[in-house]
């Protein structure tokens, strides 16, 4: 069972960093952007090492909500077009497993790319935190993104990989701006900071903002993505089952 | 001999279409047997119940004597299906065990890559820049990788060529010897007779014949006598005569179908009877298939789900 495990995770891997489009949109535009939101752009901060550190987490989160709905969504899509799902389900291997290295190839990923995001801040702006404080947001990161990834199985849901691909990119752009990944949230009239407030992605975004400042995520953050969580999972089971029957 | 599959009644219904009706068979430890029919006849559906994808929507089917989904079951099946495209971002060999570690005990990768006649040079390729006939050979190698008792080949010489095909029942005849049983459909009538112990004939959702090779060759061929002739009673009087199945008439001759054409061309001239320009015609096996499972009044579009 154990190696039954190495040998999906393993695979899983390999797929996803042999993925060119993983390289383009999850690390190299994120750094991109930082780039020139930071160093080209001037937004005339107020602490500039502070925008540089809250941006630095707007990119990762960025990053991390992109590869959660699509790498994973369109993945689903294409194995279910191609008819892998349809002999997976004649092998032994149980449907956990499989799940699970989805699971980790991602987190994986994800680690991956917030090591790279944050070390790009590094180099670029030598954004300086706290060792506790790099860890804290890595960690929050790599964990809050799961309401994205239950987004990302609900993208899975759909029919044609085209579907899947325009429809969670559009997704994850309005969650982006919305969410103010792009441009900072004072920046909103006071009408869509309140629609900001009560999306995921703020949400994500700000737990890490936060924790750069010094702080703790708050309770508002927490049960936000959680109730999401929930929402998306529930969504995405039922749909499945719906679709199982034949 | 042990049966190792088992259907018994079964019948599915999609949703505009009864894609098989009322069937029920068994199948030996140990044996080669052919799904024959044209596409449409419901051998794919036939598969996907066995194989525990679809439910049937009456019956019941036993794999092993159990459930087609139970964890027992599916560690010693395995199945070539139509149109599966491999897993992208993989090479040939990683994806070959990565399947292979499914199983409790898998087949050797030494003895699995002779067997679907791989090249060494392949292994390193990635799965999905294959070519449609690699790719097949790949499917096979996954069905074969958990070293199953029981395997399941959809469709699985389309798009090869002839020599590969040749060499691929080759191959699949060696398993027979280690005592695996395979079942198999096809559409194309030769390779059901060549290497099937037993062929069992679908149309249009229904088992039309069942038997060896022989069996439904003989059921399939259909021999006739034709002549010509003005007498009016002639037709009434050949349905009299033994042996004679069917008396039509098409295109001014009259067509006499009959296994035992000596016979009746004996009776012919012992009653004197008055016709002229007899021929004897013994109709071709491929004929007879395409006729006994052409249907000109089918729609073939509705076809798709076979």
């Amino acid at each position: 069972m154990m190696n039954v495990i190495t040998m999906q995770c393993k695979a899983e891997l390999r797929r996803i960093f042999r993925n060119p489009y993983y390289v383009f949109w999850s690390l190299i535009l994120p750094i991109i952007f930082y780039y020139i939101f930071t160093r080209i752009v001037n937004t005339n901060p107020d602490d500039k090492g502070l925008w540089q550190a809250h941006y630095l987490m707007s990119m990762t989160t960025f990053s991390v909500m992109g590869s959660s709905i699509m790498t994973l969504g369109i993945r689903i899509v294409q194995e279910r077009v191609h008819g892998w799902s349809t002999y997976m389900r004649i092998t032994p291997l149980p449907e956990g497993v499989y799940f699970f290295g989805k699971m980790f190839g991602q987190s994986v990923m994800h680690l991956f790319s917030i090591i790279i995001i944050f070390t790009a801040g590094y180099l670029i702006n030598g954004v300086s935190l706290t060792a506790s404080q790099w860890i804290l947001s890595g960690l929050w990161i790599l964990i809050g993104c799961a309401p994205f990834l239950a987004l990302g199985t609900l993208v899975g849901t759909m029919k044609k990989v085209d579907t899947a691909s325009g429809v969670s990119n559009a997704i994850y752009m309005v969650l982006a701006v919305l969410g103010a990944m792009w441009f900072p949230l004072d920046s909103f009239p006071k009408g869509l900071q309140l629609v900001s407030k009560w999306l995921p992605s703020y949400n994500f975004g700000n737990g890490a903002w936060e924790l750069i400042q010094g702080n703790a995520p708050s309770w508002d953050n927490i049960l936000i993505l959680s109730g999401y969580l929930v929402f998306f999972v529930v969504l995405s089971t039922y749909i499945r089952k719906k679709q199982e029957v034949v | 001999m042990d049966t190792i599959v088992e259907m018994k009644n079964i019948t599915k219904q999609f949703k505009n279409k009864k894609a098989v009706d009322n069937i029920s068979f068994s199948i030996d430890k140990g044996s080669i047997v052919a799904i024959l029919g044209p596409n449409g006849a419901g051998k794919t559906t036939v598969i996907s119940m066995l194989l525990g994808l679809i439910k049937p929507t009456q019956g019941t089917v036993q794999v092993m004597g159990k459930d087609p989904r139970d964890i027992e079951v599916r560690q010693r099946i395995g199945a070539m299906l139509q149109e599966v495209s491999v897993m992208d971002a993989l090479k040939v060999h990683e994806l070959i065990n990565l399947i292979r570690s499914y199983y409790p005990r898998p087949l050797d990768i030494d003895q699995l890559i002779p067997l679907t006649g791989l090249q060494k040079e392949d292994l390193n390729r990635y799965a999905n820049k294959l070519s449609g006939g690699q790719k097949r050979r790949l499917g096979f190698a996954l069905a074969l990788a958990g070293n199953p008792d029981l395997i399941f080949l959809d469709e699985p010489t389309v798009g090869l060529d002839v020599t590969a095909r040749r060499v691929f029942w080759e191959q699949v005849r060696s398993l027979t010897q280690q005592g695996k049983t395979i079942l198999f459909t096809t559409h194309y009538l030769p390779e059901a007779e060549d290497y099937a112990d037993r062929v069992i004939l679908f149309d249009q959702g229904v088992i039309i014949a069942d038997g060896t090779p022989d069996d439904i060759k003989s059921k399939l061929t259909v021999s006739s006598i034709s002549f010509k002739s003005d007498d009016p009673d002639l037709c009434s009087f050949l349905l009299t005569l033994p042996n004679v199945h069917d008396v039509y008439e098409k295109e001014g001759r009259i067509y006499t179908v009959t296994e035992d054409t000596d016979g009746i061309l004996a009776s012919i001239f012992e009653h004197k009877l008055a016709v002229r320009d007899i021929r004897v015609e013994h109709g071709r096996l491929d004929d007879a298939f395409e006729q006994l499972t052409t249907h000109p009044e089918m729609d073939t579009k509705g076809a798709a789900i076979s």
